[in-house]
C-alpha cells in the first residue's frame, strides 16, 4: 500500500474523509489538520458526527473513503482499506463511560495495556506508580473500579490511557458524567496533563465552554461538516456561519432577520443598518452580541419591543432574555430589571451589527 | 411533656402492627419450609433413624446404598455442569458476541429446551435409542437395523446427554445475560491497547463473565444432582442408581428412615456445591460491571466461519427442542416404534380398548384415570399458582416494608431456602412432617392437600421473586401521586396498583403453573392413587413399557404448558395496552 505523503509537521491530517452507515451519511466530506502538541476540540450538538470522527481516529471504525494520517503516516484509508493496528497508531482513547475493566484493580487497569505492549515487570510497576502520582490517585492503587467514586474512575481512565505514553490522546466527552464543580477541576487537570505530556490531543464535547477554554484549535461541527475551524478566539470574534455565531459564546448572540427597504435594512418595521451591508441582497440576518443590547429607550438608537422572560445574574452583570415573536433575544445589562415575566420591555441596539449573514447562513460582512 | 405523650402511643402501635406481621409471616414460612427440614432431621435421630444412618454409611450395604449412587450423582452433576458450560457458553457467545446470521431466532431457540421437561427428553431418547435388552419393543434405530450398544441405550451416558440437552439452555440464559452486559466500551478499550482478539477474550471478556459462569455451573450442577426423571427412566432399568432414585426407592418400599437419611445427604451434596460457588463469587470479586452508555455490544466478525457456526448453533437447537417434540408426537401416533412416520393412528389417544394394539389398552382419553389426572393436574397447577402468588406478594411486601430489619432478613433467607433443596428431598421432608398426624392436623400423606402445601412451599422463592419485581415496578411515588388526587385506598388499589402489578403477577403465576404441570420429582413421592397427576401417569406408563401412552401424555403436558404461556402473553397484551 503506497501511503500518501503528508507534510510531517501535521500530527493529525484528515483528508476527504467520508463515513456512511448503510444509506445514512454521517460525514459527507471532511478535511482537517493540526500541528503536533495542539489540543483540538471537536464541538457540536449531539448527532453532528463528532464521536463518529473520534472513533475513526481511534481506529474503532473504518472510514468509507478518505484518509487519516498520524505524524505523516497513513493509519486509516477508506479506499485502500488500511486500518493500522492500534499499536502502530500510538493513540489512546478515554471513553465517556470510562470503560474500566471491572475485574481488575486500579493498578491492574493501568498495567494491562503495558502488559499487552510487552513492558517488563519493573518498568511497568514504575510507570503505574508514575501515572498514579501524576493524577494524584496513588492511594487507590489496589481498589476495584466499583469501589471508587465517579471522579476517581475518571482519573483512573485517564491514567490508563496515559500509561503507554501515546503520541495522540483522544477524549470522548470525558467530563460529561461529572458534576459541575468536578468538571471545572478536571478541566484544568486535563490541560495540565496536556502541557506535561505534550501529546497531541483530540477532545470531543458538546459543551462550548469546555471547547473555548481548553482548545488550541476548535472545529465546530454540524451535520457531519466542519462549520468552522480555527483558534477559539478567531471563532468567537469572526464566526463564519450563523450556526457558529449562535452556538458559541455565553450568552448567545442575537440573530435578527432583516429586509431591505430603500437604503436601510428593516427588522420588524424598525430600520437597523444601512442597506449597503447586505451587498445587494434583499434579505439578510444581522448579528448583534448580547453586550450590544441595553434595556430601555436610548436617543438615536433602534429600539425593539419584546416580552420579558427571565433574568439571570452572570459575573456581576445580569443576562436578560426576552421574546419578540418567535425570536429569543438576550442582553447583558448592569442591573436587575424591575419587571415580571410577560411584561413588555424595550431593547435598544447600539452600534453596527457585529456581523451580517446571508439567509443561507454564511457570513457576508 | 407533650412530646412523650404523643410518642408513647405511636411507639406501641409500631410494635403492634409493624412487628406482628413479619412475625406472623415468619411463622407461616417456618411451618412451610423449616419445620419439614427439622422434622426430617429429627426423624433420623430416633433409634431406628440412627440405624438407617449406619446402614447407609457404614454397613456392607453402604456401597450400594450410598457410595455407588453418590458416584453416579457426582459424575452426573460434574459432567452435566461441564457440558452445559461448554454448550451454553458457546451458544451464548455465538448469539451475543458475534455476527452469526439469525442471532435473534437462535437466541429464542436456545431458551426453549429448559421449557421442555427433562422426562420428555428422556422419553424421546428412549423412543429412539432403547434396545431390546430390557425386553419390550425396541427403539427406532434398533428396529431399523442399527445396533445400539447398551451404554448408548441405558445408563449414565444417555442420562448425561439428556440432562445436558435440558440444562444447557439454563446456562445459556445466564451467560448470555452476563455477556450482553459486557459493554462495547470495555472491549474497545482493550482494542485500543493493541491487544489481539484471543487476548481480549481471555483477558477481559472471560474474567468479566466469570461470576455468571460460576453460577451457571453451580445451578446446572444442582439441577442435575437433584434430577429424578432422567435417571429413573434411563438408568433404573439397568440398576444405575443416583441419590434421588435411591431415595425414591427407599420410600417406595417403606424404608422411610433410610429414605430420609438419603434425602439429608442429597441436600448436603447439593448444598456443598452451591455454597462453594457462592464463596467463589462473593466478596470483592463479585464486581458489578460499570456499564457505559446504552447496551451496545461489540460483535466479532466471524468471516468464513459465519455459516458453519450458524449450522452448529441451529443444529443444536433443533436437536434439543424440535427433535424430542417431533419424536414424542410421532411415537404417540405410530403403532410400531420402528416406523415412527407410518401407519399413524389415533389409537393411543382415543382408541377403544380390547383390540390388537397395545395389549388391548384403551387410548389415553378413554382412560378414566387419565381424565381424572388431567383435571387434577390443572387443579394442582391453578391452586398452587394462586396460593404461591398470594403468599409471594404478601412476603415480598412484608420484606420490602421492613427492609433492613432482622425480621425481614430472616424472612427473605427462609423464603429462598427451598431453592437450595432438591425437590425430591423436599418431598421426603414433607412426608416426614405430615406423614403422621401433626398437631391438630390429621395425617396428610397421600392427599391432594399435602401436594398443594408442599408445592406452594417449594415454589416460594419464585413467588417471592415475582412479588418483589411486581412491587419494584410500582414506585411509591406512583401511589402517592394517586393519593394526592384524593383517591381512596380501594380506588388506588384498583386503578393504579392492580393494572401495574397484573403483568408481573400473571408472569409469576404462569411460571409456577407450568413448573407444577410438568413436575415429576416433587409429585413422585407425594402423589397417591386418589390424586393422580399427568406426569406421574406418564411415568407409570413408561415404567411399564407402554411408551406410546407415556409419550402421548407428555405431548399433552407440553400442549398445556405451551397454551398457558400463550394465554399469559395474550392476557398481558390485553391488560397492558400501553406496552408496545
Amino acid at each position: 500500500m503506497a501511503s500518501v505523503q503528508t507534510e510531517a509537521k501535521d500530527a493529525i491530517r484528515i483528508s476527504n474523509l467520508v463515513k456512511r452507515f448503510g444509506d445514512f451519511t454521517a460525514i459527507p466530506d471532511l478535511s482537517l489538520s493540526v500541528p503536533p502538541g495542539s489540543f483540538l476540540v471537536l464541538v457540536g450538538p449531539s448527532g453532528c458526527g463528532k464521536s463518529t470522527l473520534l472513533r475513526m481516529l481511534a481506529g474503532l471504525d473504518e472510514p468509507t473513503r478518505g484518509e487519516i494520517a498520524f505524524m505523516g503516516k497513513t493509519v486509516s484509508s477508506g479506499a485502500g482499506g488500511v486500518v493500522a493496528d492500534p499499536r502502530e497508531r500510538n493513540a489512546g482513547l478515554v471513553f465517556q463511560s470510562y470503560a474500566l475493566w471491572p475485574h481488575m484493580t486500579v493498578a491492574g487497569n493501568i498495567g494491562w495495556p503495558l502488559k499487552v505492549a510487552n513492558w517488563d515487570n519493573a518498568a511497568r510497576e514504575a510507570r503505574i506508580d508514575e501515572v498514579l502520582k501524576m493524577l494524584g490517585i496513588s492511594a487507590l492503587r489496589d481498589r476495584y473500579p466499583a469501589e471508587i467514586s465517579g471522579g476517581q474512575q475518571q482519573r483512573v481512565a485517564i491514567a490508563r490511557t496515559l500509561a503507554p505514553k501515546p503520541a495522540i490522546l483522544l477524549f470522548d466527552e470525558p467530563l460529561s458524567n461529572l458534576d459541575a464543580k468536578l468538571r471545572i477541576e478536571m478541566r484544568s487537570e486535563l490541560m495540565r496533563i496536556h502541557r506535561a505530556t505534550g501529546a497531541t490531543s483530540v477532545y470531543v464535547t458538546h459543551d462550548q465552554v469546555e471547547a473555548m477554554t481548553m482548545a488550541t484549535h476548535v472545529a465546530v461541527m454540524n451535520q457531519g461538516r466542519v462549520e468552522q475551524f480555527g483558534p477559539p478566539r478567531a471563532l468567537l470574534e469572526r464566526p463564519a456561519t450563523t450556526f457558529v455565531a449562535t452556538f458559541l459564546g455565553t450568552p448567545p448572540g442575537n440573530l435578527l432577520p432583516a429586509t431591505r427597504q430603500g437604503d436601510m435594512l428593516f427588522h420588524a418595521g424598525v430600520p437597523l443598518a444601512p442597506a449597503a451591508l447586505a451587498q445587494g441582497r434583499d434579505a439578510v440576518q444581522l448579528f448583534y452580541r448580547a453586550e450590544q443590547i441595553t434595556m430601555g429607550r436610548a436617543p438615536d438608537r433602534p429600539v425593539l419591543l419584546a416580552e420579558f422572560s427571565e433574568a439571570a445574574p452572570m459575573a456581576g452583570r445580569v443576562m436578560v432574555t426576552a421574546a419578540a415573536g418567535a425570536l429569543r433575544l438576550s442582553a447583558i445589562v448592569d442591573h436587575f430589571p424591575d419587571t415580571r415575566p410577560g411584561d413588555p420591555i424595550e431593547f435598544a441596539l447600539s452600534g453596527a451589527p457585529d456581523a451580517v449573514f446571508a439567509t443561507t447562513g454564511e457570513r457576508i460582512e | 411533656m407533650p412530646l412523650s405523650d404523643t410518642a408513647a402511643p405511636s411507639g406501641r402501635r409500631r410494635l403492634n402492627t409493624r412487628g406482628l406481621v413479619p412475625l406472623l409471616m415468619i411463622l407461616i414460612v417456618g411451618v412451610l419450609v423449616l419445620a419439614p427440614l427439622l422434622r426430617i432431621l429429627l426423624a433420623t435421630l430416633t433409634p431406628s433413624g440412627l440405624e438407617a444412618w449406619s446402614a447407609i454409611l457404614a454397613s456392607p450395604m453402604s456401597l450400594n446404598l450410598w457410595w455407588r449412587p453418590l458416584m453416579n450423582t457426582l459424575i452426573l452433576g460434574l459432567g452435566v455442569s461441564a457440558g452445559c458450560l461448554l454448550l451454553g457458553g458457546f451458544t451464548a457467545w455465538l448469539v451475543v458476541m458475534t455476527d452469526v446470521p439469525g442471532r435473534r431466532i437462535l437466541g429464542v431457540m436456545h431458551t426453549l429446551p429448559f421449557m421442555i421437561p427433562s422426562f420428555a427428553a428422556a422419553l424421546a431418547w428412549g423412543t429412539l435409542f432403547r434396545n431390546s435388552r430390557m425386553g419390550g419393543s425396541s427403539g427406532f434405530f434398533e428396529a431399523n437395523g442399527f445396533i445400539i450398544p447398551d451404554w448408548l441405550a441405558w445408563g449414565i451416558v444417555p442420562v448425561l446427554i439428556v440432562l445436558i440437552a435440558h440444562y444447557y439452555s439454563l446456562a445459556f440464559t445466564i451467560i448470555a445475560a452476563a455477556l450482553s452486559s459486557v459493554g462495547a466500551d470495555l472491549v474497545e478499550a482493550a482494542q485500543m491497547t493493541g491487544a489481539r482478539r484471543p487476548r481480549i477474550f481471555f483477558g477481559i471478556v472471560l474474567p468479566v463473565v466469570t461470576p455468571a459462569l460460576v453460577s451457571a455451573a453451580s445451578l446446572t450442577l444442582a439441577g442435575a444432582v437433584a434430577n429424578f426423571a432422567a435417571p429413573a427412566l434411563l438408568g433404573l432399568p439397568v440398576r444405575m442408581q443416583t441419590l434421588s432414585t435411591r431415595l425414591f426407592g427407599m420410600i417406595e418400599i417403606g424404608q422411610a428412615e433410610r429414605g430420609f437419611v438419603l434425602a439429608l445427604l442429597l441436600i448436603a451434596v447439593s448444598g456443598v456445591f452451591l455454597f462453594l460457588s457462592d464463596r467463589l463469587v462473593s466478596g470483592r470479586r463479585a464486581f458489578v460491571t460499570v456499564t457505559g452508555k446504552g447496551g451496545r455490544t461489540r460483535r466479532f466478525t466471524l468471516g468464513k466461519w459465519r455459516w458453519p457456526l450458524f449450522v452448529a448453533g441451529f443444529g443444536l437447537a433443533i436437536v434439543t427442542t424440535v427433535v424430542p417434540v417431533v419424536v414424542l408426537i410421532a411415537s404417540s401416533l405410530a403403532p410400531q416404534s420402528g416406523a415412527l412416520f407410518s401407519n399413524w393412528t389415533l389409537h393411543f389417544w382415543i382408541g377403544e380398548g380390547g383390540g390388537q394394539i397395545a395389549q388391548g389398552t384403551a387410548g389415553i382419553f378413554r382412560n378414566p384415570v387419565l381424565i381424572e389426572a388431567l383435571f387434577n393436574t390443572l387443579k394442582l397447577g391453578l391452586v398452587v399458582a394462586l396460593i404461591s402468588m398470594v403468599l409471594g406478594l404478601a412476603l415480598a411486601h412484608t420484606i420490602t416494608r421492613n427492609k433492613g430489619t432482622v425480621l425481614a432478613n430472616i424472612l427473605s433467607q427462609l423464603a429462598f431456602l427451598p431453592l437450595l433443596i432438591p425437590s425430591i428431598a423436599f418431598a421426603a421432608a414433607y412426608i416426614a412432617l405430615f406423614g403422621a398426624p401433626f398437631g391438630p392436623l390429621p395425617s396428610l400423606y397421600g392427599t391432594f392437600t399435602l401436594l398443594v402445601i408442599a408445592a406452594a412451599a417449594h415454589n416460594l422463592p419464585y413467588a417471592v421473586q415475582a412479588g418483589r419485581s411486581v412491587l419494584g415496578q410500582i414506585a411509591t411515588d406512583l401511589e402517592e401521586s394517586a393519593r394526592l388526587t384524593g383517591a381512596g385506598p380501594l380506588r388506588r388499589m384498583w386503578a393504579i396498583i392492580f393494572p401495574l402489578a397484573i403483568r408481573g403477577l400473571l408472569a409469576g403465576a404462569i411460571l409456577v403453573f407450568v413448573k407444577m404441570v410438568r413436575d415429576l420429582s416433587l409429585v413422585v413421592l407425594l402423589f397417591s392413587a386418589t390424586s393422580p397427576v399427568l406426569s406421574m401417569v406418564a411415568y407409570r406408563y413408561a415404567a411399564e413399557g407402554f411408551m406410546q401412552f407415556a409419550n402421548a401424555i407428555t405431548v399433552l403436558i407440553l400442549v398445556i404448558c405451551l397454551a398457558a404461556s400463550l394465554i399469559a402473553q395474550a392476557l398481558q397484551a390485553r391488560v397492558q395496552k400501553w406496552k408496545e
